[in-house]
């Protein structure tokens, strides 16, 4: 069995290491000290099973399964997965309640020998309750991108706005501009603490709205902190980005 | 704010050698003497001598009360509150018996009969001894019953301070179990340093009587408690200190520049995937010393939004509260990349043990 190793601490994943060392019939695969690159070393060397520290810096072990079960269509089997941690989260309860395996530090032997063995994927329904458990009213940390081979994290607090295309959405970030096929009902609905609503076909950042433009055909559009071009708002959203520009002063 | 006594058992008299209290009966005296100089049944004609006599009568009883009950007060020490009340009583019975009789001699001696008509012998015995009972059996239950409060306010401070003797949390446990396991094997040597310093810590947040301890103290068990988080986080724990020198005898409640620096890891550098550096600064300034804690804040998308945060804060804020009144103060700033805690403590004279 193919295993990858993910843990900010150091001293932690060289424990797992030993201890997964002298079982028969584990090979580990490599190790990781942070969700991002957790998820391109699942990417590259596709782990059959993920041993995933729950509290980690930038993007939690929580997200990491998230980002696990969601983009593979089909192509290839999720790896499964085994969270760790290190005291009793609150989130612990919706393990038990999803029937998720978790592990304790310090993990004992016959303990991750039997998580092993049983080791599952884990399911969309199972996931979305885990996050719930743990972070109630925040989206994702993160979008996780695949191109072919290549795999492209975008920290949502880099977004500056998302727009509908006919089939895509388009997402303009510090880093350039991706293609998702998120529908943009759906990322409204998740990111609603963030961003904000001003067209048909646009979501931006509530943090990076600095001002209105009135256009030349008598409408408004937004003017964005990092984007060059204001974009389009349409009639029914003016009050509500007025407002929010007003509680920035 | 005056320290809180360990010893419950203590006698429910206050304390007759202390001027102060004797002080407050040469008041009480008086106003009793007014009292009773008001009464109807003297002539109003005569009520400024009559209040000089009562005067010199009651402060005289009063007086020798205090005396006999401040020399008393080393026998009474450990006995019963029932004894203590059965021999204060006994004091004023006796005391104002022998009193009144002496009042009586000089009279008839120094031929003043008009005032004590040897006639009022016996009735002047029974009403002094009558007021004396009467206002003595008042007095000790005031003292019982306040006795009472005092004592359950202590108790209560105690437990209270026992309750918020920092915990350490955890998390924090489990981890450093955890990087000990993990040391066992590969660096024994280190392993085997962090479970004394784990050890250390322990014994510590475990000990309930001794709430303030010297800061160099208190220093050395943060950089105990900052060697087992810097094996756990490597190098993504910087550390950099600026004390000033010369203040390692002021006292500081134990453990309260520890849960600073937890709280600046748990919030500050762990969130952060390349960690980050606390500044750790004391400082006196004026009667004041002013230990300071400073990390960086992680980027909004990494920030916990579990906020256990302000429990150890509000933690360290009422013992401040129960240890110095409004002298301590916990100050946080923070702006948009920084968070500082600012930890104010009123540097005592050595004052006597109490």
């Amino acid at each position: 069995m193919k295993v990858l190793i993910v843990d900010d601490e150091a001293p932690a994943r060289q424990r797992l290491q030993l201890m997964l060392e002298e079982m028969d019939g584990i090979e580990v695969i490599g190790q990781a000290a942070n969700g991002r690159e957790a998820l391109n070393l699942c990417h590259t060397r596709s782990p059959e099973t993920v041993l995933l520290d729950i509290r980690m810096p930038d993007m939690d072990g929580i997200e990491v399964a998230m980002h696990l079960q969601a983009v593979d269509n089909g192509q290839r089997r999720p790896p499964a997965v085994i969270f760790i941690t290190a005291y009793g989260e609150h989130a612990l309860a919706a393990f038990e309640a999803q029937a998720i395996d978790y592990l304790l530090k310090p993990i004992r032997r016959e303990r991750l020998q039997q998580a092993l063995a049983r080791a599952q994927q884990l399911n969309h329904a199972q996931i979305q309750a885990l996050h719930q458990a743990v972070e109630p009213t925040r989206g994702r940390s993160h979008l996780c991108i695949r191109h072919g081979d290549r795999l492209d994290l975008i920290a949502v607090s880099e977004i500056a706005c998302f727009q509908a295309d006919q089939k895509y959405v388009s997402v303009r970030h510090d880093g350039g501009e991706s293609l998702i096929d998120e529908p943009l009902k759906e990322l409204e609905q998740e990111f609603a603490q963030q961003f904000v609503r001003i067209h048909r076909n646009a979501l931006v950042a509530r943090q990076r709205l600095i001002g209105l433009i009135k256009t030349q055909d008598g409408g408004f559009a937004a003017r964005l902190a990092g984007i060059d071009t204001p974009l389009e708002i349409s009639r029914r959203h003016v009050a509500a980005v007025r407002k929010l520009l007003k509680q920035f002063g | 704010m005056s320290g809180i006594h360990h010893d419950n058992r203590m006698i429910f008299l206050p304390d007759f050698c202390n001027v102060r209290m004797v002080f407050i009966v040469v008041i009480l005296a008086q106003l009793l003497s007014f009292i009773l100089a008001l009464g109807p049944q003297v002539p109003s004609g005569e009520r400024w001598f009559q209040l000089s006599l009562i005067s010199l009568f009651i402060q005289w009883v009063a007086l020798t009360d205090c005396a006999l009950l401040c020399l008393l007060r080393p026998y009474l020490q450990r006995a019963s509150d029932t004894i203590v009340a059965l021999a204060s009583m006994m004091v004023v019975v006796v005391v104002t018996l022998v009193i009144s009789e002496i009042s009586f001699i000089i009279s008839r001696e120094f031929a003043m009969e008009s005032l004590l008509p040897s006639s009022w012998h016996s009735e002047f015995l029974l009403r002094n001894l009558a007021i004396s009972v009467i206002i003595a059996a008042i007095a000790l239950r005031y003292f019982y019953v306040q006795n009472q409060l005092r004592q359950s306010i202590e108790a209560r401070a105690q437990a209270r301070i026992q309750a918020l003797q920092a915990r350490i949390r955890p998390h924090f446990l489990f981890n450093s179990m955890n990087t000990i396991a993990s040391l066992t094997r590969t660096e024994p040597a280190l392993a085997e340093e962090i479970v004394e310093d784990l050890a250390d810590l322990f014994r510590v947040s475990l000990q309930t009587d001794e709430q303030e301890v010297r800061l160099s103290d208190e220093l050395q068990l943060c950089q105990r408690y900052l060697h087992i988080e810097q094996a756990r986080l490597d190098s993504r724990l910087q550390i950099d200190w600026s004390l000033q020198n010369g203040n390692d005898t002021i006292k500081v409640p134990a453990l309260s520049l520890q849960p600073l620096l937890e709280n600046a890891i748990y919030h500050g550098i762990e969130p952060r995937v390349d960690g980050g550096v606390i500044h750790i600064g004391s400082q006196v300034d004026g009667d004041r010393l002013c230990l300071s804690v400073r990390n960086p804040i992680p980027p909004p998308s990494a920030r916990s939004t579990h906020s256990s945060h302000h429990m150890a804060l509000q933690n360290i804020r009422d013992r401040l509260a129960v240890l110095y009144g409004d002298q301590g103060d916990l100050r946080i700033e923070r702006d948009d990349n920084q968070f500082t805690a600012k930890l104010i403590i009123p540097i005592q004279r050595q004052e006597s043990p109490s």
